[in-house]
Formats: C-alpha cells, structure tokens, sequence
C-alpha cells in the first residue's frame, strides 16, 4: 500500500518544479516523447508519483535519466504543468539522495549556501597563495598537484559510494536479481552512452544540440587529460600546447552558445534555468576561457608579471572541482550513463 | 457601393440566425414585435441544420431545424437578411439603437429564383463546397445547400468567370450581375446577439497531421456524412473513397488544451462523438469504433445513460489522450497516446480518424458595436453581467445575448437561452411602452 504524501511537491517545487498538482492525467506527454516506449512510459508516471508523493517509487526508478529534454512534453502539454521541468527537478532531486553527504541536496536547495560555498573556496584560494608569498611557480606546482589529488578523492569519497548508492536505490532495493553476467554485458552500454550520449538523438530534430554537447563532453575530458597527465600549462610539446588551445576554446565556444540560449530561452529547454544550470554552464565557460588565457599568457611570457590570471583559474577550478563536480550538475555526466546502464542490466534480466 | 438611404424601423435586431437566435426572433415575432433577422451565411439555420441528429434522442437534427426555419422565414413580423452583417451598432438612448446592416450581393434576386438548379447545371466552375465541409463540390451559381431557407441559387463572385451560362440557363432571369454590396441603416429598439461559436481548426495541431493525412476529418465532416443531406450517401474515407472499418476519435481536439489556448471544455465534443459512433455503428454495422477521451463528461438529462448505451453497443472507450497521428502508406494512421489504465504508451491503427474539434468563440460581433463596449468574458465569449438572475443580459442594457454566443452549450440549451434572451428583450421593450 501507498502512502501519499502530499507535501512532497514542496519539496519538489525547491529543485525547480512547478505546478505538478495541473496535470489531469491525460498522457499527452507520455504519447509526444520520442524517449518513451513500452517498458519506460514517462514522464506521466513520474508526474503522478511526484504528486502523490511516493518518493520511494522515485528513488527507485530511472526514468528521469532516460529523458534527455527536448521539451515537447512541455510545450504540448494542455495544461501547461511542464512535464520536461518536472523531470529536470526529478534529476536535481535524484542527484540530492545518492549522495550519501546530503550536502548535494543542500547547495540545490539554497543558493545562499551555494554562494557561500564558492565564497568560501575564494578566500581560501587566496590565502593559500598569500601563504605561498604568491608565487608563480610554487602556486602552480601545488594546482597541479590539486588537480590530481581532486579527482582521486572526489571519486573515491564521494562519486563512487554515490554511484552504489544509486545501484542499491535502483536495483537492490526494489529485489531485481540479476545475474553478474548481465553486469558484464552491459558494459558496453556504459561505456558508449558514457562518451556518446547517444540516446540524446532520438530526441525530435536534437541533431545540432547533441553534436554541440558531444564536442563539450570530448573536449572537456580531453582538457582534464591534457592538463592533469600532460600537465599542459609546464610542457613544450608543441603538439600537446595546440590540443590544449583547442580543447579550452571548443569548451568556452559551446558553453558559450548554452548561456546564450538560457538566457534568450528561444527553446523549451532552455526556458528555465536553476541556479544549478547556470553555475554549471557559467563555470564550464569559465574554465575554458581562464584555462586558455593562462596558457597564453604563458606562451607570450607574461603570466610572471600577472599571477592575478592564474588564480582566478585556479579559483573557478577549485569551485569546479570541489562543489560543482561532486555535488552540483557534473553528477549527470556519471548518473546518465550508468542509468543507461542499469537499465541495460534490468532488461537483460528479462 | 451603394449607399441606400432606407431607413428601418423595428423593434428588435437579432444577429445571427441559428437555432438560438432563430428561436429569440420567434418568439419575439409571435409576442407582435417586429424583428430584424441578420444573417451572416446564405441561409438561415446556422449549424445546427447541418447536423445528422441530435444527443440523446437521436432526433433528426434537420427534422427540428427546418419547421423552424420556415416559421421564421414565413412569419409576417420577421424580415431576413441573408448574406449580411450588423456593422455599426450604436446606442443613442433607452431603446434607441442604430445598426448599419451590411448586405452583400447574392447577384439573385431571391424572391424570382424556383430554386430550379439549372444554373447549377449550367456553370462550369467547380470549388469545393464550405456546406459540405470540404466533403465535396459546387459550382460558382449554386444553391448553398437543399435545405437551405432561402432556397435560392447564390453567385460565388470569388470564383465567377463571368462567363454568363447561368444567366442564359435561369428560365425566370432572376440572376443580376448588376447587384452590389448596400448598406441599410435600421432605427431598433433593442438587440439580441446570437452570433454563434467557431469551431476549432485542427491545422493548430501539426502533431494530428489534419490537412496533410487524408483520412482525418473532423467531427464536422463526419456529421456531415452522417446528416440526410450527406454528400456520399454513406460513409467513406475522404483517401480513397474505402468504407472504414475501424474508426477512432479524437477528443479534446483543441478543448481543454492551454497549448493552444483555449483552456476550457467545449460540452459537446464527449457528447456529439457517443451519438456519432452510435450512429456509424448503424451505418457501418461491422465497423469498429474506439473513442480516445480524457473525461467523459455526460452531464445532461440522458446522458450517462446515452454513453451506457454506446458502451452496450460495442464502442470501445479508451482513456488517454492522443498525443500524435501519422498516415502510414495505405492511408492509415497509427494512433500514439498513453493507455492511461495501463500507464504504457501505445500504438493503434486506425483506417478513419475523426478529430472532435472542440467550440471557440465568434468575436467579431464585439466589434460592431462603437458607443459602448459589449465585455466578453475571460474566454472571449460575450460576458453575461447577471448569468444567473438575467442570463441574457450583456454589459450594454437593451442588448441580450442567446446561445453559444455566450459559451459552449449544446442544442437544447441554445434554445433555452434563445428562449430567455427573448422573454428578457421582452421584459426591456415593455418597459418602453409603459
């Protein structure tokens, strides 16, 4: 038996929804999505459970990861209860309990505490580097040495217990017993969403926006790789200078293309932005754009005499790696694609 | 243009020569007033003389509609317009009202025409016909439709080529290409609007493929196959002239939908398509009828009972809204919409799709009038200031609204309204004479 929950739409409504309680049940945004088929008819289902309030039914499913938000549900829908936002805020929601620190659910929540929270990095940043007398070079042995030391932790601390969290919400719980081969099957799934969003194309007419978040995704982790392993601002290797120009400016340009269009909301998608989306997009921006000037500067010999460049990248960087990759919009990189997955998994279990 | 220097006098102007507005003038007509009929379309009878037959009785539409008609058209206190529009309605005083009636040529003179049809024969210009819905043909001299009151031939200047045939085929030379557009200025003492409703346009939703997948009509159409007048004689799909054999329905086309904006229910459309798929069962004994709803809304004296019986006839009742139609290569279509019962999306074929478009609002009429505002309401139908102690009444004192013009309503309704809107003119204009 159900318990209802009424005032689950509340809570909803502070990761971005909005009036759920308008739908009147007559599955025009099931029937529009071109994501949704026999097994995974969404998102009315997800709307009913929203205001119903059977947030253990949530937890455990996965539909709100198979949508990849072409905003036809929303712009079709009778009573303008913009389905596609509910299943935005369903993902905000979703990314809040997997992660096992509640603070992911906080920073969604409050943008006070978000704004403290990059605040925060900011002056610690800067006194990190007073304490290193602000010098060039030792600053940016210790960014680099942060780099490194981010990824390993996030992942390990925090993205990895997540990811089992979400198995154990999706799989475990709900007692679907698949077989260890079913895992290993579906590998493939993991790895191709993982790097090519694929499911993105069945979207109607998504073609340019897929392609654009394509080269982001490549470009971005491209720029992670060629900054971290190639260690880019302190090599000469001609061929690795130019990849890293490159990278940063494909992300800068792209990112830049995604504000333009949150800020002129000439598409469903882009008519509501959660102060999430724009820390997401804006901070994406930025670290393209510092990444490339450092780097120039670098190249034309002036970064000596404007340390104040390399720290504002290093800035956005630990703000980047420490609120937004953790606990903010990056998760959907991870959870998408094990969604994709996980779903995978459950299908083969037949 | 001819500027007439005719000035009427008359007690009443009715606007609109429907079942609401037909009813409004007769009554008032029988009680001694002299009434003004204005009619915008070549007859009177508005909608409703174009239907099969009525919810729930499954009484004859036409059967109802054209004693009245020729009540109306014969009553010695009643003159129509036919082809005309209320332009300028201007209100100089208590019940003083001034109208410039605009009449447009019919190039006929009406009172000569047999109604022969040999002009019909004679024309050689053939466009599809706006009575039959786009169901079938007419030539540019025709007779709007066989019922028609006025049973006259009309020109359609539009699509003319002048070329005289008519002219030479009428045995009474009634046609006169000389006629032209004349405006009569009218002294009345109140007003009644009964302007009628829209229907919605499909075209609006490009999801439901109208206008490009042949076998879609609308609820219209279908009424129109279905009325005695029909154009075919039975039921076929428009594609390719097949008898269908499984039929769906589409409802809430353009009602209830924000998205196109018109949030409101339309209180035919659940309605009309029970009585229509009762009917095809009729006439199409072997075809299979499903009907996609959101809400069946059977408020009505009957009605339940009305959608039982469907029910116990074999209609098939699926809850959910159809979110997508498109044509597959023999003329089908493949309905996609979410089985709501089931919360799974589905398919279904279907060799007819008929769109129930829902009821909008006809706001020309508001501005005819030019001394004072006539309010619509929220969802653009004439504001009733007083719907429920004077439901007739309208934000201008001496102007009376009946029908549909004051929002979605069906048939007995309409007259109902008809009915009140005449009594409450009644109760002004006596007041008048007091």
């Amino acid at each position: 038996m159900a318990r209802i929950n009424p005032e689950f739409s509340d809570e909803l409504k502070k990761y971005g929804a909005f009036d759920l309680n308008a739908c009147y049940n007559c599955g025009n945004c099931t029937a529009v999505c071109t994501l949704s088929d026999e097994e995974n008819s969404f998102p009315r289902k997800m709307v009913r459970y929203s205001v119903l309030g059977l947030d253990g039914d949530l937890e455990a499913s996965l539909d709100p990861w198979l949508c990849y938000y072409c905003g036809e549900c929303s712009t079709t829908c009778p009573r303008e209860a913009d389905p596609g936002e509910l299943m935005m805020s369903l993902r905000r929601w979703l990314t809040a309990r997997y992660d096992w620190t509640g603070l992911s659910g906080l920073l969604y929540k409050s943008l006070p505490a978000s704004i403290f929270a990059f605040l925060l990095l900011v002056v610690a940043v800067i006194w990190f580097a007073a304490k290193q007398q602000f010098d060039v070079a030792s600053i940016m042995h210790y960014g680099h040495f942060f780099e490194m030391a981010a990824i390993t932790l996030v992942f390990a601390l925090i993205l990895l217990p997540n990811i089992i969290h979400m198995w154990w919400l999706t799989i475990y719980k709900p007692g679907i017993k698949a077989p260890l081969s079913a895992y290993f099957k579906s590998l493939e799934d993991l790895i191709v969403h993982m790097f090519t969003q694929k499911r993105a194309l069945g979207c109607d007419d998504n073609q340019f926006r897929w392609f654009e978040h394509f080269i982001l995704v490549l470009g971005y982790l491209l720029l992670l790789f060629t900054t971290v392993f190639l260690n880019w601002f302190e090599t000469t290797n001609l061929f690795v200078i130019i990849l890293g120009y490159v990278e940063s400016a494909i992300i800068f340009v792209v990112t830049f293309d995604f504000v333009r269009r949150r800020i002129q909301k000439d598409q469903a998608i882009s008519k509501h932005s959660h102060p999430s989306d724009w820390f997401f997009v804006i901070w994406l921006f930025l670290m393209g754009l510092t990444a490339f000037t450092v780097r120039l500067f670098i190249d034309v010999d002036l970064l000596e005499t404007n340390l104040w460049i390399y720290l504002v990248h290093l800035i956005i960087l630990v703000q980047w790696a420490l609120i937004i990759v953790p606990f903010g919009k990056w998760t959907h990189f991870l959870y998408r694609s094990f969604a994709m997955y996980f779903h995978r998994v459950i299908e083969l279990k037949g | 243009m001819q500027q007439e220097n005719r000035k009427l006098n008359f007690d009443v102007l009715v606007v609109g020569g429907g079942i609401a507005g037909g009813e409004s003038a007769l009554n008032l007509a029988n009680l001694g007033y002299k009434v003004l009929l204005v009619e915008k379309e070549l007859s009177i009878g508005g909608k409703m003389i174009l239907l099969s037959k009525v919810f729930p009785t499954l009484d004859c539409a036409a059967c109802i509609t054209t004693p009245k008609v020729s009540e109306i058209a014969r009553h010695p206190n009643i003159t129509i317009f036919t082809g005309a529009e209320a332009k300028n309605i201007t209100k100089k005083g208590e019940h003083q009202f001034e109208a410039v009636v605009l009449k447009k040529p019919r190039y006929v003179v009406v009172e000569d025409c047999t109604g022969c049809q040999l002009c019909e024969e004679a024309c050689p210009v053939s466009v599809t016909d706006e009575y039959q819905y786009g169901l079938a043909g007419r030539k540019a001299a025709f007779i709007p439709f066989s019922i028609a009151s006025p049973r006259a031939a009309a020109i359609d200047i539009e699509n003319c080529i002048l070329c005289g045939a008519c002219e030479r085929a009428c045995p009474t030379n009634c046609i006169d290409f000389t006629q032209t557009e004349e405006e009569v200025l009218v002294k009345i003492k109140s007003v009644v609007v009964a302007t009628g409703f829209n229907l919605f346009d499909p075209l609006k939703i490009p999801r439901y493929n109208y206008g490009k997948a042949k076998n879609i009509i609308t609820s219209m159409q279908m009424e129109r196959q279905l009325a005695p007048t029909r154009p075919y004689n039975t039921i076929l799909r428009p594609g390719d002239g097949k008898m269908p054999d499984n039929i769906a329905y589409v409802l809430c086309t353009g009602s209830r939908d924000k998205s196109i904006g018109n949030p409101i229910c339309s209180q035919i459309c659940c309605m009309y398509s029970i009585k229509q798929a009762q009917l095809l069962m009729g006439a199409l004994p072997m075809a299979d009828v499903t009907i996609y709803y959101l809400h069946i809304r059977a408020f009505g004296k009957g009605f339940n009972e009305f959608y039982a019986q469907a029910q116990d006839m074999g209609v098939e009742f699926v809850k959910g809204k159809v979110g997508k139609i498109t044509e597959k290569e023999n003329g089908n279509l493949m309905l996609r919409y979410e089985d709501i019962e089931a919360g799974v999306v589905k398919e279904a074929e279907h060799d007819m799709v008929v769109l129930s478009v829902g009821v909008l609002p006809n706001m020309e009429i508001s501005e005819s009038f030019k001394t004072e505002k006539l309010a619509l309401d929220p969802f653009n139908f004439v504001n009733q200031s007083d719907v429920l102690a004077s439901p007739a009444k309208t934000s201008i004192e001496g102007v009376f609204v009946a029908g549909t013009a004051s929002g979605p309503m069906d048939i007995p309704d309409s007259i109902l309204s008809g009915g009140a809107a005449s009594a409450e003119t009644t109760s002004y204009l006596r007041r008048a004479s007091l």
